[in-house]
């Protein structure tokens, strides 16, 4: 007779597919003490990996921040690749050495950006946690003023703003000329103090709660006021460009952050961390008073200097610049934009009394930076901005005749000039909607407005801002408008829905426009136009980053008063009225 | 008449502690495995990293608490899958454990309560 034995299916399951152990962990406490006790240690041991542990370890963290920066760069190159080819059927130029240069940006950004959280973001954190507790107000605002200016000289992209100097034309925009060459020093220390200045301000609306609303319209009316003044005058005209895109520079992967941490820290320790708005407005302080100052600047060097003395002084710092050209150069510039900055925040963090755990990491990020920043200029310079350049070059030519540009015009003009707008369209479309930063902003906005802006609507708002600022100022170029016929109605329209809208969106709304001018953007967005200025033959080339910032500020504040007004119509409870004046 | 309450028993808590950012794979894991849903807190954590030297940067000091509760039948298959899909044998990538729970209460369709109450 047969005998029925009885399995558990559940059994068989757990025994063909991973088998269990029981250890007791009383057992490896003891074995860890006993060899505590041997090695004469008091606290815990250093964990020795072999090397395939170490290779689990790194793989996925590498591999994540690899992904990070291909997923930011990859479609843009490619697009700028496929459109030069296949619509404009030109060539790249050296392209082992532009592919080269894009893996060095990748890399280089990426090794930048980690070193920035290991080595620069815990003394920003430490340093506004600490601070206000053993010192005043007045301590707090001036390591703000100093921050914000030395994050300024560290933000990689102000080096693409330097470069652009090298093309423009002294005789027909001297002052330019002068302020990108002889007087970069000082544009960068005007940069560098409007962002200083936006530092204090932001830490007092921080502190103090203040209204957005108020700042931006004052910056907004100053520069627009020194815009118009300056316009008039023929020699200073094309400073209006420079300075408009200042703005969009200054807010990249160091300042935000950076000035962010502190601001935050500063908040949480006055106890006034619990706003939902906290965080919001410093970005938007910082791309307008930077404006202001450098217009400022412009007047400053008008005032001191004929238009033929200012091209004598461009053309002497041209000789001096000995460094330009060799590798050196780009390793050098990151020392410095990197060292004086440690140097100060740790000197801050010792005055502030904040202790910074973890040395051997720290001075492993600062490695890092330096490293990344070094590799990401040498990039920029070989990839990012020289496929930009190419592509500003070549573009034209579907409206326009190019001397050693074969089959130019290759379109009718009015085609010609569409397909030109329509790439400008597409690439500032593409550029913003892979943005990382805009992303998180995305997911804070839908949670301030309970879900009635979506993170999704926010994205597109923004992207389709930035097209349409893109595209108008490819169409400026190559209608050789100035740049004020836009700025004068466009940040006119966005004054008026600023005292409109809520405080959240004006936030929201102004602060979005920093956020997508990133350092993968900047480069190639200014190198772009003036390789385009250059083969239109405008004065300059600036300007398109101005008008990619004012794009999404009317967008986004556009759509949030457009959904404000049908929640109104439908007589749906308002869910975008924000905490503060809802309390009140 | 008088409230009732549906009181669960044989429940137990499973709690499983990852790098942040990387929970959702192990929710996803664990929902295949037949987890109803999943809790996920964010939190800091010391260990194994602290002991590393350099090689602290790749792990996350930021990390996320998943905590998900889940019958006795499924225990031990949720458990190795989440163990399996959160790479736990790797030195740094999280810890996990059981504790049992003495009862938990949720909403649960009338239906299916009138069925089960009366199979009893």
């Amino acid at each position: 007779m047969a005998e029925e034995i009885r399995i558990k299916y559940s059994d068989y399951r757990r025994e063909t597919r991973v088998r269990k152990r029981s250890l007791s962990f009383s057992k490896l406490t003891r074995l860890a003490a006993k060899r505590r006790a041997e090695a004469g240690a008091p606290r815990w041991r250093r964990v020795h990996l072999n090397a395939p542990q170490v290779v689990n370890i790194l793989s996925p963290y590498i591999g994540g921040k690899v992904g990070e920066q291909f997923r930011a760069i990859a479609p843009l190159a490619v697009y700028l690749a496929v459109f030069q080819l296949l619509v404009l059927h030109q060539h790249i130029e050296q392209p082992w050495s532009v592919f080269g240069g894009l893996i060095a940006t990748l890399v280089g950004l990426m090794l930048f950006m980690e070193g920035l959280r290991l080595g620069l973001m815990p003394f920003g954190e430490t340093i506004g946690h600490y601070l206000p507790r053993h010192h005043g107000l007045t301590a707090v605002l001036v390591v703000a003023l100093m921050l914000g200016m030395g994050v300024t000289f560290a933000e990689p992209a102000i080096g693409a703003l330097r470069a652009a100097g090298a093309l423009v034309q002294p005789q027909r925009a001297p002052y330019l000329y002068a302020m990108l060459n002889g007087w970069a020093h000082w544009l960068v220390l005007a940069v560098a103090i409007g962002v200083g200045l936006a530092a204090i301000i932001g830490m007092l609306m921080f502190l103090r709660s203040w209204s957005l609303k108020i700042p931006v319209t004052l910056c907004t009316l100053g520069a627009l006021g020194l815009t118009v003044l300056m316009v008039d005058d023929p020699a200073l005209a094309p400073l209006v460009g420079l300075a408009w895109d200042c703005g969009g520079v200054t807010t990249g992967p160091v300042t935000v952050p950076l000035v962010l941490a502190l601001g935050i820290g500063v908040a949480g320790s006055a106890g006034k961390g619990e706003s939902s708005l906290v965080g919001f407005g410093i970005v938007t302080l910082a791309s307008l008073l930077p404006v202001l100052a450098v217009l400022a600047l412009g007047l400053l060097l008008a005032a001191l200097v004929t238009p033929d003395q200012a091209m004598a002084l461009g053309r002497a710092a041209a000789e001096t610049s000995w460094t330009s050209k060799t590798p050196a150069a780009e390793i050098i510039s990151a020392l410095r934009a990197i060292l004086p900055l440690v140097v100060f925040l740790a000197l801050v963090a010792r005055f502030a009394r904040a202790a910074i755990a973890d040395r051997p990491v720290l001075i492993f990020g600062i490695a890092l930076a330096l490293a990344g920043m070094a590799l990401f200029n040498i990039g920029l310079s070989y990839g990012l901005a020289a496929l930009g350049g190419q592509t500003g070059n070549v573009v034209p030519g579907a409206f326009a005749f190019l001397p050693g540009l074969n089959g130019s015009p290759m379109y009718d003009y009015g085609i010609g000039v569409a397909v030109a707008v329509l790439f400008a369209v597409v690439l500032g479309f593409g550029a913003t909607i892979a943005e990382p930063a805009l992303n998180a902003m995305g997911a804070t906005v839908e949670t301030l407005s309970n879900g009635a802006f979506g993170k999704r609507m926010l994205i597109w708002a923004v992207s389709a801002g930035v097209a349409t600022g893109l595209g108008l100022g490819v169409l400026k170029l190559v209608l050789a408008l100035p740049l004020w016929w836009f700025l004068l109605p466009g940040y006119g329209l966005a004054l008026v829905m600023t005292w409109l809208s809520t405080e959240t969106f004006v936030n929201v709304g102004w602060d979005s426009a920093g956020v997508t001018t990133g350092p993968v953007t900047v480069p190639l967005v200014l190198a772009m136009g003036l390789g385009f200025g250059g083969a239109v033959g405008a004065v300059d080339g600036f300007g398109l980053l101005a008008l990619a910032s004012l794009g999404p500020i009317l967008s986004v504040l556009g759509l949030g008063l457009f959904i404000r007004l049908r929640h109104r119509l439908s007589a749906i409870p308002i869910l975008l009225t924000d905490p503060q004046e809802a309390g009140s | 008449m008088t409230l009732t309450i549906p009181v669960l028993t044989d429940v137990h808590l499973i709690t499983c502690i990852v790098q942040r950012g990387r929970a959702d794979a192990v929710v996803q894991a664990a929902i295949e495995a037949g987890a109803e849903g999943a809790t996920i807190h964010f939190a800091r954590g010391t260990g194994l990293r602290e002991k590393l030297g350099l090689l602290a940067v790749a792990v996350n000091a930021e990390k996320e608490v998943i905590s998900i509760a889940v019958s006795r039948d499924q225990l031990n298959y949720v458990f190795e899958r989440m163990f399996l899909a959160g790479k736990l044998d790797t030195p740094g990538m999280g810890f996990m454990y059981v504790t049992p729970v003495e009862r938990a209460a949720t909403h649960i369709p009338p239906e299916i309560l009138e069925k089960l109450i009366g199979e009893r």
